[in-house]
């Protein structure tokens, strides 16, 4: 699952295994300082997820999708997928992109 | 301590006043207060030790006071109505939450049938539980249910789209105190089959996005048994940190989607919402008014709204006000309250030595120390309100004793308390327990007839014990009477004297034989019961008052019961005092049980034969004591004429006067007790170090002048004593 077939050039930006509260921030950070290029986040270490964290992913998605750029979670680990669906969006695990 | 130690036992001492707040509550509905605000209180006491409770992993705890919590928010939204026998159910589910409390506290075992048995009854209180058709008893509701097309249909009712939405939305603070929204999310999947909708709508773009702040809301559908206590149940530790939404499924349902079920008629439709509400307003006896009696089908679909949900943000707790109080050691309290009777003592010398430096009363340092003496005894009279509690951190304890003791011994009792605000030093109170809960266990189990009997002497069937509180001169005296058959003078007799505790031919008075149940191996109990008698008597409760400088004295009447009266000090710090001579000696003599003073004139003084003489103050003769005779300073009496008299009142309100040589003044004196340092002597309540660093011995008035009077349980003891 670890195969990135796209026209990713980036390296994929590994999420933290804890994306609980303290994370929020340096996610953030994180991804602000990523913008600009395809987003490729490897979610395969995560532990947990928090609202916080969600927020701050949900937030980044939009943002790439309003600058057309592409945005993909890969290899989620079953506890994020897990949080995701918890927090009503199954989707933002899913390997596909979602441009919306 | 370690620091989840030391939470840990802030959390005990807190579920001590809330049980206290709980108790209190109770007793207050079941004496007919109504104020919805009392029925909250109560809600958030139990809900407070079950929100403690959780946090401590105490199981037994949590879930009892879950059950408990649940009946008594039915009753908080008004589904169900504070009958006597309600009330009596939850006074007793308090009293068993008491115990698990302190169960969890020392980590003693607790009667787990007995909780079984109390969950049960809770649960059997609860409307909603009826209505599910889990007890059977509920059915007995629905025979009074008169819609006729729809009763059959009731008890499968509310099997239908039961569920509640919750909408939820956290604010910033809720992530701050480290809660999470997912857990709480994952909670609420617990509770059944959930459908998690995320609103996002609020989230603004990750330039602006504060990581930190809190975006989103929630709208969760559950489905399933789960009522609405349970759902807020799992927000309780976030309550003011989110906003929150609990609406019952059918309510949501009837504003949209409303589901047009047909029932037996097929003509009528009927809204699940209106038919719930219906149901429990039928469901809840003592306002039936409420419901329009057999109101025809469409009028109930006319109201679909449920009119007993509770509108937004009722179903949680109100928050408590902040108290305005703070917790200290009380070694610390202790030390202060040391000091400041140093600094008395110390500020009095000072005085004194100022006065033999021969200043002038209008002198600049006269002036000052005189400011300084009233600004100390504001500070000491502060420091001592800071000890000082009402007993009614005692008082409370009883009605749970009488409760039990009146199941074991089947009669039938009502506790009535008085002067539960009357302070006394927190050291007192503490010490007031074990003999207050002997003396009324005592009245119920020996002191009250049984029912047959009450009602053969023309009683009510229900006895009652009476506890009061009140201050009086300048002590507190609590008094147990309970309106039983009274002291059976004839059988305590002959118990004492088969006892051999006295002499078969004694010829004793009526207040001697009552005191004899105070005399150390005297039980009345011909078979030990489980009550009261363990083999101590009132001979331990004794012993203890007096261990606390009090008194306990006894007055029965036949037929009418008996009054126990303890009479204790205050406080075991200080005392006003009037300082005066005797042979020499400087006394003091405790100015609360002083009435006035006099100089005795010569044709007011009669002698009695022997050494008693009364002397004639304006229309009635009091006994006139000589101090210095009753303490022993002296052989013979001092000439009245010569010496003071001070008129005292004691606890029973009698009379006398008590010649001393002189007045030297009036002075508060810090006590240091006698016992402690020394031993108790009789007619000596303490000891005082005065201003010139001498002690001084502080008069105990009741005993010199029971002494003197010879009327004294001490000498009837001394008597019976050396008669048996």
């Amino acid at each position: 699952m670890t195969t990135i077939t796209d026209d990713t050039t980036a390296a994929p930006l590994v999420l933290a295994d804890s994306l609980d509260l303290t994370a929020a921030a340096p996610l953030a950070a994180e991804l602000l300082a990523a913008r600009g290029k395809p987003a490729t986040l490897d979610a395969s270490g995560v532990q947990r997820m928090g609202a916080q964290c969600l927020q701050v992913l949900l937030a980044a998605r939009a943002l790439w999708s309003s600058d057309g750029l592409p945005w993909r979670v890969v290899d989620p680990s079953p506890e994020f997928a897990d949080a995701a669906a918890l927090m009503g969006c199954p989707d933002l695990a899913l390997a596909t992109a979602v441009q919306d | 301590m370690d620091p989840l130690a030391a939470i840990r036992e802030t959390f005990f001492q807190e579920c001590e006043e809330q049980l206290a707040e709980l108790e209190n509550g109770l007793l207050a509905m079941e004496a007919g207060d109504t104020d919805p605000e009392t029925i909250n209180a109560v809600f958030r006491a139990v809900h407070s030790i079950k929100g403690g409770a959780g946090a401590f992993s105490l199981e037994a705890l949590v879930r009892f006071a879950h059950v408990f919590e649940t009946a008594l928010d039915e009753m908080r939204s008004g589904r169900l109505a504070p009958t006597n026998e309600v009330l009596k159910t939850l006074l007793r589910a308090a009293d068993v939450l008491a115990d698990h409390v302190r169960a969890a506290h020392d980590g003693s075992a607790v009667d787990e049938a007995h909780t079984a048995e109390l969950a049960e009854e809770l649960k059997a209180l609860d409307p909603n539980g009826a209505t599910a058709g889990e007890e059977s008893e509920g059915e007995e509701d629905w025979g009074d249910f008169e819609f006729k097309p729809m009763s059959v249909d009731v008890p499968a009712a509310p099997a239908g789209p039961s569920g509640w939405r919750v909408s939820f939305k956290p604010r910033a603070d809720l992530y701050a105190k480290a809660n999470e929204a997912a857990l709480l999310l994952r909670e609420l999947g617990r509770l059944g089959q959930t459908t998690v909708e995320l609103d996002a709508s609020g989230l603004p773009a990750l330039t602006e996005l504060d990581p930190e702040a809190a975006y989103l809301a929630w709208t969760v559908t559950v489905t399933g048994d789960a009522d609405e206590t349970s759902i807020r149940e799992v927000f309780e530790f976030v309550d003011g940190d989110c906003e929150l939404e609990v609406s019952p499924l059918a309510a949501v349902a009837a504003e949209g989607e409303a589901s047009a079920t047909p029932v037996e008629d097929p003509g009528e439709t009927l809204d699940i919402g209106a038919l719930l509400a219906r149901v429990q307003a039928v469901a809840e006896p003592p306002s039936p008014q409420q419901v329009p009696p057999a109101a025809p089908a469409p009028a109930a679909v006319a109201t679909p709204a449920d009119p007993s949900s509770p509108p937004d943000g009722q179903g949680q707790p109100r928050k408590p006000e902040a108290g305005a109080t703070i917790r200290v050691d009380l070694e610390r309290v202790d030390r202060l309250i040391d000091l400041v009777g140093e600094l008395v003592i110390n500020q009095a010398m000072l005085s004194q030595r100022v006065m033999e430096a021969g200043f002038a009363r209008a002198s600049g340092v006269a002036m000052g120390l005189d400011e300084l003496e009233q600004l100390t005894r504001e500070i000491q009279d502060s420091v001592m309100a800071i000890r000082a509690q009402p007993v009614k951190s005692v008082f409370q304890r009883m009605p749970r004793l009488v409760r039990e003791v009146a199941a074991m011994t089947g009669k039938p009792v009502r506790l009535v308390t008085e002067g539960e605000g009357t302070e006394v030093d927190k050291t007192v109170i503490e010490r007031l327990a074990d003999p207050l809960t002997h003396m009324i266990r005592n009245a119920i189990d020996h002191g009250l007839e049984s029912p047959e009997k009450r009602a053969a002497a023309g009683k009510p069937a229900e006895g009652v014990v009476r506890l009061t509180a009140a201050h009086r001169s300048g002590r507190i005296v609590i008094e147990v009477a309970d309106d039983g058959g009274g002291i059976n003078r004839e059988r305590v007799k002959s118990i004492a004297i088969e006892k051999g505790l006295v002499a078969p031919d004694a010829a004793l008075s009526d207040e001697e034989i009552d005191n004899l149940i105070f005399m150390p191996g005297f039980s009345t109990a011909s078979e030990v019961s489980d009550i009261s008698g363990r083999g101590v008597g009132m001979d331990v409760v004794r012993r203890s008052i007096q261990a606390l400088g009090g008194r306990i004295t006894i007055s029965s009447r036949p037929g009418k019961g008996s009054t126990f009266t303890m009479s204790l000090p205050l406080t075991l710090a200080v005392l006003d005092g009037m300082v005066v001579s005797v042979q020499g000696q400087t006394l003091v003599a405790p100015i609360t049980a002083i009435v006035e003073t006099l100089l005795p004139k010569a044709g007011d003084v009669h002698s009695l034969g022997g050494s008693a003489r009364v002397i004639a103050i304006r229309d009635t003769y009091v006994p006139l004591i000589d101090v210095g005779m009753a303490l022993g300073y002296r052989a013979g009496p001092l000439d009245a004429t010569q010496g003071v008299a001070l008129l005292i009142e004691g606890e029973g309100g009698a009379r006398a006067a008590l010649l001393v040589d002189a007045i030297q003044g009036q002075r508060q004196v810090v006590i240091k007790s006698l016992e402690a340092n020394y031993r108790q002597v009789p007619g000596v309540a303490a000891a005082t170090i005065l201003g010139d660093g001498r002690v001084a011995l502080i008069l105990d008035i009741d005993t010199i002048v029971a002494v003197s009077r010879g009327a004294d349980s001490l000498r009837a003891e001394k008597r019976l004593a050396a008669t048996g």
